[in-house]
């Protein structure tokens, strides 16, 4: 039998944690929910919809804008990040120091200081406003995170597989995509997740590098919001949460199945 | 036969990771020219204004002041809760592992929509004053206390908590499922009561483990835009909040403010890199 205490605090967490979604969801499905109703009087799925039958909504061209940003900068920050990775674990002393300090400096600096500082730059090169310069823009702090991540994956690895290889007559390309890539098939996986998860959620950087001309979902679900327009507002951060939970429950599984551990 | 390349080719590349932090400093050297009026819109040579008008603006310390107590309290809080839950469900029950997904599922939650839920459930006319109206508490919306946009930030604190708890309660179960249970076994052998246990070995460990993600949480909080431009008030105005509202001011003299008031927010996570950085090295000379 639970103690009282723990089934209090299992109660509490219970209600935290769903308050927040059971709120977005009714309220993605409501029509004309005004004080003091606890309930709307009225279910719809009107929001919904509009994202599948072509309404002139702007969430849909925002979502896809969104998930074409957030797989680029995943794709692309795994790419860049994981050599970087492997560099700086090859690194000892004070320039592994100096290295790790490198990639954390776009982690640690407020999106939105690094915006101000380098929205000059991107309207300069003509990319503010593009699809490309968000894209870039999204690449810093990713590529900063991505690249920790792989630091900690390749501080642990042990490459004398790679090495076997190439004494054994592998050319580098074979080592790579005969060795390197199979055994890193999963962390590249979980660093596109960890790269897209920070770009989809990403604001003052879509903001100041976007110049509100690249849709974004998150931006889109901001200014319903201050429009008043609470449920396509709460039906957009519904759009934003699912594909973080569908990833982490995606690497949760190949976690799970992990069966062959190398290193 | 193999042709290798030169052992000078093969050896790792330090000046890789510079890549990283390169865009960073650029911004930073734009930043400091602009806000000494040599780059920017409306720049018009070297000048100490800006500098003199935002240091001199009780408006800015005060936004700096009200950014930090939130940071702080909210990191507090979330780190509290975070002890409470991963002490209180360490164990290997069902409930135990139902209690520690349910205490983690908000992780990949962006910071938005945390915002976006807590407009809809601590405004005036949210669900919390709804249901207060079901059981007769409140009347009107406006005799709901004000959660949204209020002088001590409660709201914003409570929401930033809410997003805070689920990342530094998982580190807080692996610190305790790593290092913590044959420490407390072995204070139980010696005798030690299930207080002494906490107290003396528990604590000290979590606290610990716990410290490098505090810190980086704190720095987050601090700088971070989208949560206080939905629930932090318009005075004092955040930290985060005065920076993007100076800008975009329509009157260029005043964009150079925003400069200044970027490069103090960056000192402000630099101090806490290297905080974290010193903690971090710490921390793994305690490990090993």
């Amino acid at each position: 039998m639970m103690p009282l205490w723990r089934l209090v605090l299992l109660g509490l967490l219970i209600v935290s944690t769903g308050l927040p979604f059971l709120t977005l969801v009714i309220t993605s499905l409501s029509r004309g929910w005004f004080w003091p109703h606890l309930l709307p009087p009225t279910f719809t799925f009107e929001h919904w919809r509009t994202l599948a039958d072509g309404s002139p909504t702007r969430l849909l061209p925002a979502t896809l804008s969104s998930l074409g940003l957030a797989v680029g900068t995943g794709a692309l920050a795994a790419t860049l990040a994981f050599p970087m990775g492997r560099a700086m674990a090859r690194l000892h002393g004070w320039r592994r120091f100096v290295a790790a300090g490198c990639a954390f400096l776009p982690v640690a600096v407020p999106p939105l200081v690094l915006g101000v500082g380098l929205q000059f730059f991107f309207l300069w090169a003509g990319l503010g406003g593009t699809h490309r310069g968000v894209l870039l823009a999204h690449l810093i702090p990713a590529a900063g995170y991505v690249s920790l991540f792989f630091l900690g994956i390749f501080s642990v690895h042990d490459d004398r597989l790679e090495a076997e290889a190439r004494t054994l007559g592998a050319t580098p390309w074979q080592t790579l995509t005969r060795i390197t890539l199979p055994v890193f098939r999963r962390p590249l996986l979980e660093g596109f997740v960890l790269g897209f998860l920070v770009s989809w959620a990403q604001v003052p950087l879509t903001l100041l590098i976007g110049q509100g001309v690249v849709p974004a979902l998150p931006l889109e679900v901001l200014s319903y919001l201050q429009a008043g327009q609470d449920p396509r507002a709460a039906t957009g951060a519904l759009l934003l949460v699912l594909p973080p939970l569908l990833l982490m429950g995606m690497v949760g599984a190949l976690l799970r199945g992990r069966s062959v551990v190398v290193g | 036969m193999i042709v290798r390349p030169p052992a000078r080719w093969r050896r790792p590349s330090g000046l890789l990771p510079l890549l990283l932090a390169a865009p960073v400093a650029v911004g930073v050297v734009y930043t400091g020219l602009a806000s000494v009026g040599l780059a920017g819109t409306g720049a018009r040579g070297l000048t100490a204004t800006h500098w003199v008008r935002s240091l001199s603006n009780p408006e800015v310390w005060r936004g700096l002041g009200w950014s930090l107590w939130v940071a702080g309290a909210s990191t507090a809080m979330a780190t509290a809760l975070a002890v409470l839950l991963a002490v209180a469900f360490r164990g290997s029950t069902r409930s135990d592992r139902v209690a520690r997904l349910l205490a983690i599922a908000p992780l990949p939650i962006p910071h938005l929509v945390a915002g976006v839920s807590g407009v809809l459930i601590l405004g005036q006319s949210g669900v919390l004053a709804r249901m207060g109206r079901a059981l007769g508490w409140v009347e009107t919306p406006a005799d709901m206390p004000a959660l949204v946009g209020d002088p001590l930030g409660i709201g914003l604190i409570g929401m930033l908590v809410w997003k805070e708890v689920p990342f530094l309660a998982l580190v807080a179960f692996s610190v305790l499922a790593s290092r913590g249970l044959r420490l407390e076994e072995a204070a139980r052998t010696l005798g030690a009561s299930p207080l002494a246990t906490f107290s003396r070995v528990t604590w000290p460990v979590l606290w610990r483990g716990m410290l490098p993600a505090v810190v980086a949480v704190f720095a987050f909080v601090v700088g971070s835009w989208e949560l206080p431009s939905l629930l932090a008030p318009s005075d004092p105005l955040a930290l985060p909040l005065q920076i993007l509202e100076r800008h975009t001011d329509p009157a260029l003299a005043r964009r150079g403010e925003a400069f200044v008031l970027a490069l103090l927010a960056l000192g402000l996570a630099l101090t806490v890199v290297v905080i974290h950085e010193r903690l971090r090295a710490r921390w793994t000379v305690l490990v090993r």
